[in-house]
């Protein structure tokens, strides 16, 4: 294994500096009490630990020799918060921030509000209503990261989501999906706040109702940062890495959103390099367990239940692979490779795994044989507006979304640009053939349900007229359903 | 200084050695105006100096008058060495000869004609009056404003005068101070729809300039070819764009097409409130009154006031300092 250099991080080397050392290294010769204190009270002579007087009595006498009349103060800004309580620990305020709350016990119950079902995913007599998740399926959800701290699921009494028509194409792709069918692959487009997200976790409702396995980077953002540990993977040329931890991670949310469906099947070949533990009547809801517990196997077991899972022949559900945030994986990485280079992100194995998926080809290198959904399925990647990378990410993805809509449209789209320094061409390459999924502004009919639905959630206090909606959706850039929700549900709040 | 002409005349001399005298008014003669007033009558004018020679009139002869002048005979040449130069007018010395004789004649005019009855307040008739450069270029003397304010007292005075009966000859003084073209006669031809149907308009905001296109249909906004959304992040700035039609109750009735440049956000906003407002009343023109009301149709001619020297910002003062 070739030795990894660690970036120097300043931040942790400070911090590793103010905790081996006290904060005031003179604090014992400034603090007048603690100098009486430590020439005339050994700490023998407070024997009991438990006792109090000794230094109390040190107090009072420390207290009653302090020296009178005008001295020199030196005033130090003190670091203790002077009012407002306890301050916020390590963590919180980055809790609260992140905190998802998909319930509000002061919103309304909505009178017939539908439920989306197996049955009911691919009905087309659902467009323009607003059906509710299944309580499981908001679990399974949240174990997925499906739901963002950003969204306004907070403002209902449960999570539920309008049926557009781009939710029912996905619907129907998920409804007609079987064994040797094409797999869906798709990336997700639109201008910000059109519901890409959404529709993301739209799809993994009706996958998991549909009893497939959903496998979900919710924020590839951590896969690229440099905050998870990387490391080279043996015996690959181009040099791959893996990222033991993250995949660790994902092994145990996966397996814990799909445990219903992974306990269905069980290991049904030998995977060499795994403990010795691993018994061929296995499920393979103990089988990602067991990559999740020990992260020293997380990528092998990744591969395995990768293997496992495309085999044909067994009976295998579809699989739904998710990801949200395609662009900021377009390009280099904060890691660094030997050399002291950055590492691609499509040198990162977990990368290269999704991308391959995605782009429904092999994209030459170690990972060529891994197969290709034979069971059905779909690959959706998301793009982000909100969260938008450097150009140097985001133009060769951008290019070839535009391009592909073009196609989808039957129009011309822009030409390729060999020359631009901006655009990265492995990922242009990878994604060139990837249909576009053009995620556009809600129809009138779709508004107007979503509006009453948010009136019938008391959200909304004012009555739903023509002139009404017809204000919101102008406001709303012709019905921006992210705009829609800011003018009607979080304008009167 | 060069004289004009007209302010010049030809007088005979009352001997030869009066030419080697200097004409001029008595010490304080000027500046008392009753004596100022009194030299504007001819009679006065006459009794400071020689009647003017018609030097092509048959019937020019010399003045009469008590001096021993010799006779003239009809048509004999004029001896020009008997001939001495003095001021058209009494006001030559003030420096401001026209402008004096304006100002005298005009409060001559007014002092005539005081006590005529005004019309109404408010409906004398609008009257672009010479601005001071076109009155200063004209008089071609060293005017102030301040002084050229006096003679605009006494015109605005006059112009009050009840329209039906304004006399001849104050008609003809204010002509005289008139612009030659009138700004408040023109009126612009009533805007109208284009062959597709469509109102352009400019509006106006700080230093953003809207120029939008109305055209009935169910409520599309493009600004800069972006949705409203994507032209406008603050939703205060998106309402203030479609308030017009918001105000109308007219959203989903029309179409907007806009163009916006200058300026930030909310000028360019509030330029689209007065461009989409001016366009609704090409439309519909009876919605003045409703959009007046929701202060759509009033230009705020506010900008951003200069920096002055000495001073940070427009009013803000430096640090004081001790020494």
């Amino acid at each position: 294994m070739a030795s990894i250099p660690v970036r120097p991080c300043l931040r942790r080397v400070s911090r590793a500096l103010a905790e081996s050392n006290p904060r005031d290294t003179h604090a014992h010769l400034t603090n007048p009490l603690r100098r009486w204190t430590g020439s005339t009270l050994p700490r023998a002579s407070s024997s009991s630990p438990f006792s109090t007087s000794t230094r109390l009595a040190a107090a009072a006498a420390a207290s009653s020799t302090r020296r009178t009349g005008s001295t020199l103060k030196i005033s130090r800004k003190s670091n203790a918060p002077t009012s407002g309580g306890k301050p916020p620990g390590r963590g919180e305020r980055k809790a609260f921030r992140k905190k998802i709350v998909l319930s509000n016990a002061n919103a309304l119950e909505v009178d017939g509000l539908g439920e989306l079902s197996p049955r009911a995913v691919a009905d087309p007599a659902a467009h323009c209503r607003v059906l509710a998740l299944p309580g499981a399926v908001v679990d399974q959800l949240r174990l997925l990261g499906a739901f963002k701290p950003t969204q306004g699921w907070k403002y209902f009494r449960r999570p539920a989501t309008l049926m557009r028509a781009e939710s029912l194409r996905l619907a129907s792709v998920v409804d007609g999906m079987a064994e040797g069918k094409e797999p869906f692959r798709a990336i997700v487009s639109g201008e910000r706040g059109t519901g890409k997200s959404a529709l993301l976790t739209q799809a993994m409702a009706m996958a998991l109702l549909k009893n497939w396995v959903v496998i979900s980077i919710p924020d590839p953002k951590d896969l690229i940062l440099g905050h998870t540990d990387y490391a080279p993977l043996p015996d690959t040329e181009p040099q791959l890495y893996f990222q033991k931890a993250y995949t660790a991670r994902l092994l145990y949310n996966t397996a814990r959103a799909n445990r219903d469906v992974l306990r269905e099947h069980t290991v049904s070949q030998a995977h060499p390099g795994l403990p010795s533990s691993v018994s061929p009547d296995m499920t393979l809801d103990r089988f990602a367990q067991l990559g999740a517990r020990d992260s020293d196997f997380a990528w092998p077991v990744f591969r395995a239940l990768w293997a496992e899972l495309t085999k044909p022949g067994l009976g295998r559900p579809p699989v739904m692979l998710a990801l949200d945030g395609l662009a900021s994986l377009a390009g280099p990485t904060e890691y660094l490779s030997a050399d002291v280079k950055p590492i691609h992100a499509l040198d990162l194995a977990q990368v290269r795994h999704f991308f391959e998926q995605l782009a429904g080809r092999s994209l030459g290198g170690p990972l060529a044989a891994e197969q290709r959904l034979p069971n059905g399925g779909a690959v959706l990647a998301a793009l982000s507006q909100s969260e938008r990378p450097p150009r140097t990410h985001t133009a060769a993805v951008e290019l070839a979304v535009a391009q592909n809509e073009a196609r989808a449209a039957a129009a011309e789209g822009p030409p390729a640009r060999p020359y631009d320094r901006d655009i990265d061409h492995r990922v242009y390459d990878a994604l060139r053939e990837v249909r576009a999924l053009k995620v556009g502004a809600l129809s009138r009919e779709e508004a107007r349900a979503l509006v009453e639905y948010y009136a019938k959630s008391g959200a909304l206090m004012a009555p739903v007229s023509e002139a009404f909606l017809a204000e919101k959706l102008a406001l709303a850039g012709g019905g921006v359903v992210g705009e829609l929700e800011r003018g009607t549900v979080r304008a009167g709040l | 200084m060069e004289l004009p002409a007209a302010a010049m005349r030809r007088v005979w001399l009352r001997s030869c050695g009066a030419a080697s005298r200097p004409n001029v008014f008595p010490r304080g003669f000027l500046s008392n105006p009753a004596s100022r007033r009194k030299c504007l009558s001819t009679s006065s004018r006459r009794s400071i100096a020689a009647a003017e020679i018609d030097f092509d009139g048959p019937q020019s002869a010399p003045p009469p008058s008590g001096d021993s002048l010799p006779e003239r005979p009809q048509g004999a040449p004029v001896n020009l060495d008997r001939l001495r130069i003095v001021p058209a007018s009494p006001s030559y010395f003030t420096a401001r000869p026209n402008f004096t004789d304006d100002l005298l004649r005009l409060r001559q005019v007014l002092r005539r004609y005081e006590a005529l009855p005004l019309a109404p307040p408010g409906s004398a008739p609008k009257v672009a009056w010479k601005t001071f450069g076109q009155y200063k270029g004209t008089s071609m003397e060293p005017v102030k404003v301040s002084r050229y304010n006096l003679i605009l007292d006494v015109l605005k005075r006059l112009n009050q005068i009840h329209p039906s009966l304004v006399p001849e000859e104050v008609t003809e003084e204010l002509s005289k101070f008139k612009r030659h073209v009138d700004p408040h006669a023109y009126k612009p031809p009533p805007p109208q729809l284009d062959q597709w149907g469509r109102a352009m308009s400019v509006g106006k905001r700080k230093s953003s300039v809207a120029r939008v296109w109305l055209v009935e249909g169910e409520g599309e906004v493009l600004v800069n070819n972006k949705t409203l959304a994507q032209a406008f992040a603050r939703v205060h700035d998106r309402e203030s764009a479609i308030w017009p039609l918001k105000v109308t109750q007219r959203i989903d009735k029309y179409n907007v097409w806009a163009l916006v440049h200058g300026g930030g956000t909310t000028g360019q906003a509030e330029a689209l409130t007065l461009a989409v407002a001016k366009a609704m009343l090409t439309h519909e023109p009876l919605l003045k009154p409703v959009l007046r009301r929701a202060g759509c149709i009033t230009r705020d001619p506010r900008r951003v006031e200069r920096k002055k020297p000495g001073k940070l910002k427009a009013r803000k003062m430096p640090a004081w300092v001790k020494r």
